[in-house]
């Protein structure tokens, strides 16, 4: 198993100690969410822009954190060991209205990779990637991946396990 | 498939099979050179028929030409790459080799017509390990600011094409227009293998990592060799 998991951040508080719009379903996170000193520091991961349009053509509706109309800026690394996703939130709320949403959001990156990557040669075709997960009230953890792109759907199944399916009108 | 396409497939083929001949160090030079002007007239030919495609709409027939004239640049290139490597010109050899291996992957993805090139995608990368001695590549972090989509112009992310698709014949790329460097760092596996160490300083002076040739100090600036 390449999935890792560990501790973050209470999410909807770090948004508002941010001045970020606090995510209420599906969000992409910035690299540095935890630890940012402010919303100007924050960065996204350079495929963070890619994620959304895979996102927006499958009809998954993103509840963005930056602020309206505002956008932060992409961290490259050209480095092509892995591909790196930025971090993927799915709050409590929609887990529980929506089981199937983060195997959706998962699916269509991993279809994205599959078709991308099969030019390069195999030991490169590899993918990490974050997803923060409500275990509780104010509680969160990150489930970390790294390992090849079919690897991915391993996860949708380990959030359902270590989620939390926030009681409806909570 | 669009029939003109299918009809140009046999000859693109033939022609591939043949010049492929000489994708091997032993074969003679004046070959080698020969079959690249055969692809490099291939390209116009397949460029001309792409048009011609774009101009119907036909998308799959526009991608398909778009994979096959990658197919045919990445074998000239490797073709270039022998003969840089008689002419004794290690550094053009390498770029010539990087701009094969972009070429071909570019093409598998391109269309499924290369789905075969998957192999020579392997090839390139044995002959990368077997003619060149350990590389050290760099990376050049940044922070992107502005990009927009080759496809139509929009902030990249703003419109549904997503890089590395390809789009009426096109592939999607992100042009970055604002970035802020970040700084550079050595790395094994380089988005970009052009990005090389290219010398390396001992006590006779500035050696060439490729040859291990010294490499002759400027005229006007000593100094620019010191390391």
């Amino acid at each position: 198993m390449n999935v890792q998991e560990e501790g973050f951040v209470d999410v909807v508080q770090r948004a508002r100690d941010l001045g970020c719009r606090v995510p209420t379903g599906l969000a992409l996170l910035p690299r540095n969410f935890e630890s940012a000193g402010s919303k100007d520091e924050l960065l996204h991961e350079s495929e963070a822009p890619t994620v959304r349009i895979l996102w927006r053509r499958a009809g998954l509706v993103e509840t963005p954190i930056e602020p309206e109309g505002e956008r932060f800026p992409q961290i490259s690394e050209k480095s092509f060991d892995e591909w790196v996703a930025p971090t993927i939130f799915v709050s409590g709320a929609l887990m529980s209205q929506n089981p199937a949403v983060l195997s959706v959001a998962l699916g269509v990156i991993s279809n994205y990779l599959t078709e991308c990557l099969k030019g390069i040669p195999m030991r490169s075709r590899e993918a990490k990637l974050d997803v923060v997960v409500q275990v509780g009230k104010g509680q969160y953890r990150r489930l970390h991946y790294k390992g090849p792109v079919e690897g991915l759907q391993e996860l949708p199944a380990i959030a359902r396990e270590v989620g939390w399916n926030e009681p409806e009108g909570d | 498939m669009n029939p003109r396409v299918t009809e140009f497939l046999d000859e693109f083929r033939e022609t591939v099979a043949e010049c492929r001949r000489f994708c091997y160090a032993a074969r003679a030079r004046e070959f080698q050179a020969e079959s690249i002007t055969t692809l490099d007239t291939l390209e116009s030919d397949i460029a001309a028929l792409k048009a011609e495609m774009v101009e119907l709409r036909d998308e799959d027939a526009a991608n398909c030409l778009l994979s096959l004239s990658l197919a045919a640049r990445a074998l000239s290139y490797e073709l270039n790459m022998w003969v840089a490597l008689k002419d004794d010109s290690a550094a053009l050899a390498w770029d010539c080799l990087v701009e094969a291996q972009t070429c071909a992957s570019d093409a598998v993805c391109a269309h499924r017509i290369s789905d075969h090139l998957e192999q020579y995608v392997d090839r390139l990368e044995i002959l990368e390990g077997l003619l060149f001695p350990p590389i050290t590549f760099m990376s050049a972090g940044m922070v992107i600011q502005e990009s927009h989509c080759s496809i139509c112009g929009c902030e990249y992310g703003d419109c549904d094409h997503a890089k590395g698709e390809v789009y009426m014949g096109e592939m999607c790329t992100r042009v970055i227009t604002k970035a802020a460097l970040q700084g550079a760092s050595i790395v094994p596996e380089p988005a970009n293998k052009h990005a090389r160490m290219v010398g390396i300083s001992d006590g006779d002076g500035m050696r060439d990592l490729l040859t291990w040739r010294l490499i002759p100090p400027a005229d006007d600036e000593g100094s620019a060799t010191g390391g």
